[in-house]
């Protein structure tokens, strides 16, 4: 899977490709406008993250560009800017999704994922993990065609570990991912561990092996 | 406090009493010294005429006796009368207070006299004449009375200058004032008097105009400041987070090691907060967030708990809600969500486990109450940074956040400790 990342910044794109590199993706990294105008136009990527502030122009109209030449790339917006203009705007521009900076590398890739899985399968909107299978449309998942009871968070847990796998995770970027923007607003995310021992419990019960393992003092991580 | 114009009618007022006070004395001795000088001029006049008279038409001494005796009847203070010395004294001048013979109650009169000696065939005569003259009391009340209606007169007179100039020639100076009382630094909009052609006021104008220009400036500059800042912040924070994220995934991390690296969260969250509040007071300051909608608050206080929800199970608490009816307002929908996020995890994380949190809406008022020991200092609630609190999360800016925009909006919030409860409640 191709993936462009366009961003004036090289050390944040440069962690970025990083993160991503020991996944399926092959990473490409513009950092102006003209460049990413050139990549966009002449090759087909799974998905586009796009930084909005850009040396040489806005990624705004990087975005029109793809809409205009029909392409079918996803696109995730990057933006500083935190500006809910920017978001609206972006997404009514056709973007797939929006991250604000700073955000955690893991929500990226699971933001890039859920892109592509919905690009790529289209009206497939299935996942299968071993004895997990799961339908992200109808937010069910099943072990061995046994269907599995979980709450909305738990499901969205399940979702952003399957997008991060063999990935430590940590309590602040699975607080983040639950809650949002305002996960900073408070100091303990205690109640991660409430969902993920439910999750753990409820998976197992089912016949699931434990692939959930905890990382002492730090957070968790899908272990395949 | 006096009005300058008062203190000026005072000191004023004053002075002309201090002038005319002084001036009815030298007032009086200057009519009476006229006065007299003229009188004594007359007796001088008509006492000339009666010796030259005598004297040319050779009167006898017979009859000079009966002049004397007819005239002397007829005319008060006129007197004829042979004297036994042949040495002429100087003509001399007197002064004499007779009664008033047809007017008893006027009392005693002044009357000033002139006395000269003449010779008629070789007898020497004394002769005297009076003329009633004004007594100096008299003209001293006068003088007193007239000076004082002038007082009066001055005194009426000053008072209305003095209005005339407050109204008329000071009203600039009021318009200026009143533009200053409604004067706004945070609007942006700079100060415009209007021209006055008193020197003093335009120059008063041009001073104030020219400082708050300077003072709009430097608010702009400080507030551009606080933006480019905080964008300039977010680049190196949204490093050290995505930095934190790839450490964490190194294989071979002590658990000690890990447990440092994750302890930078909090405080890495909290610059991360902090940065986006004050971006977010920027951008409210600088009139951003102009669009408006309608909002139901009843339906963003529900999806702000339910979102909130964890966090709430987390610390047990109970929600109680008391809605009496629909609340329905004007505003940005990102700003009232901000506001209503921020007062719900406020009490949250200021509540203790199991505690009670109530919300209530009761016409156009929206109150949060949490359960808590003692009241917080309400001086400095609302200001920047001003928070007592410990807590490693607070960005010190969620109270100050939800005053900027209540203000954008007119609206009004306030706090007060009740019952054991810490209350904050909105006014929309």
């Amino acid at each position: 899977m191709k993936i462009l990342i366009i961003e004036d910044e090289e050390e944040l794109a440069l962690d970025i490709i990083s993160y991503l590199s020991s996944e399926q993706y092959r990473c490409e990294w513009v950092a102006d406008y003209s460049a990413a105008i050139a990549k966009v136009t002449s090759y087909q990527y799974d998905c586009v993250v796009l930084d909005l502030m850009l040396p040489g122009g806005d990624g705004l109209s990087i975005l029109k560009e793809l809409k205009k030449l029909n392409k079918e790339d996803g696109v995730i917006i990057l933006s500083a800017k935190n500006s809910l203009d920017d978001k609206v705007k972006g997404l009514k521009l056709g973007a797939d999704d929006y991250l604000a900076k700073p955000f955690h590398q893991a929500e990226l890739a699971a933001r890039i994922e859920s892109v592509i899985r919905r690009k790529q399968f289209d009206s497939n909107s299935l996942i299968t993990f071993k004895e997990l299978l799961i339908d992200t449309q109808a937010k069910s998942v099943r072990i061995n065609e046994e269907l599995l009871n979980l709450t909305k968070k738990e499901f969205d847990l399940l979702l952003f570990f399957l997008g991060n796998k063999n990935r430590v995770l940590s309590k602040s970027a699975l607080a983040e991912h639950l809650s949002g923007d305002f996960a900073d607003m408070f100091e303990n995310h205690d109640f991660i561990y409430a969902h993920i021992k439910n999750l753990k419990r409820k998976l197992k019960k089912k016949g699931s092996d434990d692939y959930i393992k905890t990382i002492y003092g730090t957070g968790y991580r899908w272990e395949v | 406090m006096n009005k300058l114009l008062t203190k000026a009618l005072k000191a004023y007022t004053l002075f002309s009493l201090l002038i005319l006070v002084i001036s009815v004395p030298v007032y009086v001795l200057v009519v009476d010294h006229i006065w007299l000088s003229e009188l004594d001029e007359n007796n001088w006049l008509s006492l000339e005429h009666l010796k030259n008279r005598i004297e040319s038409r050779e009167y006898s001494p017979a009859e000079v006796a009966q002049i004397n005796e007819i005239w002397g009847e007829l005319q008060p203070g006129f007197s004829i009368s042979k004297i036994n010395s042949s040495h002429f004294l100087a003509d001399s001048v007197y002064e004499v207070q007779r009664k008033n013979v047809f007017d008893l109650d006027d009392g005693e009169d002044r009357f000033r006299g002139l006395r000269s000696y003449f010779e008629l065939q070789g007898q020497a005569y004394q002769i005297t004449i009076e003329t009633n003259v004004e007594e100096a009391d008299e003209t001293l009340l006068a003088i007193a009375v007239v000076t004082l209606i002038f007082f009066i007169m001055l005194i009426l007179g000053f008072i209305l200058i003095n209005r005339r100039i407050a109204r008329q020639t000071w009203q600039p100076f009021h318009r200026t004032l009143q533009s200053l009382r409604k004067f706004d630094l945070s609007q942006g909009q700079a100060l415009s008097l209007e021209k006055s052609n008193i020197e003093e006021f335009q120059e008063l104008n041009q001073s104030l105009e020219d400082l708050v220009t300077k003072n709009i400036k430097v608010y702009q500059h400080q507030k551009a400041f606080t933006e480019n800042a905080s964008h300039e912040l977010q680049t190196p924070i949204a490093l050290l987070k995505s930095r934190l994220d790839l450490l964490l995934q190194e294989k071979a991390l002590s658990p000690a090691l890990s447990q440092i690296l994750s302890s930078i969260e909090a405080p890495l969250a909290r610059l991360s907060r902090i940065n986006k509040n004050l971006l977010l007071l920027a951008k409210v300051e600088n009139q951003q967030y102009a669009e408006m909608e309608l909002i139901k608050i009843n339906a963003y206080l529900h999806s702000a708990l339910t979102l909130f929800d964890d966090y709430i199970n987390d610390k047990e608490l109970t929600i109680e809600l008391k809605f009496e009816t629909e609340l329905t307002i004007q505003a940005h929908s990102f700003l009232v969500e901000t506001l209503i996020h921020n007062l719900l995890s406020n009490a949250i994380r200021h509540s203790v486990s199991g505690a009670k949190l109530e919300v209530e809406i009761s016409e156009n008022t929206l109150l949060v109450k949490n359960t808590g020991a003692i009241a917080l200092d309400t001086k400095h609630l609302f200001e920047r940074f001003s928070t007592a609190s410990t807590e490693k999360v607070s960005s010190g800016l969620g109270l100050a956040i939800i005053k900027e925009i209540v203000n954008k909006y007119q609206w009004q919030v306030g706090y007060k400790f009740a019952a054991s409860k810490h209350v904050f409640f909105i006014h929309f």
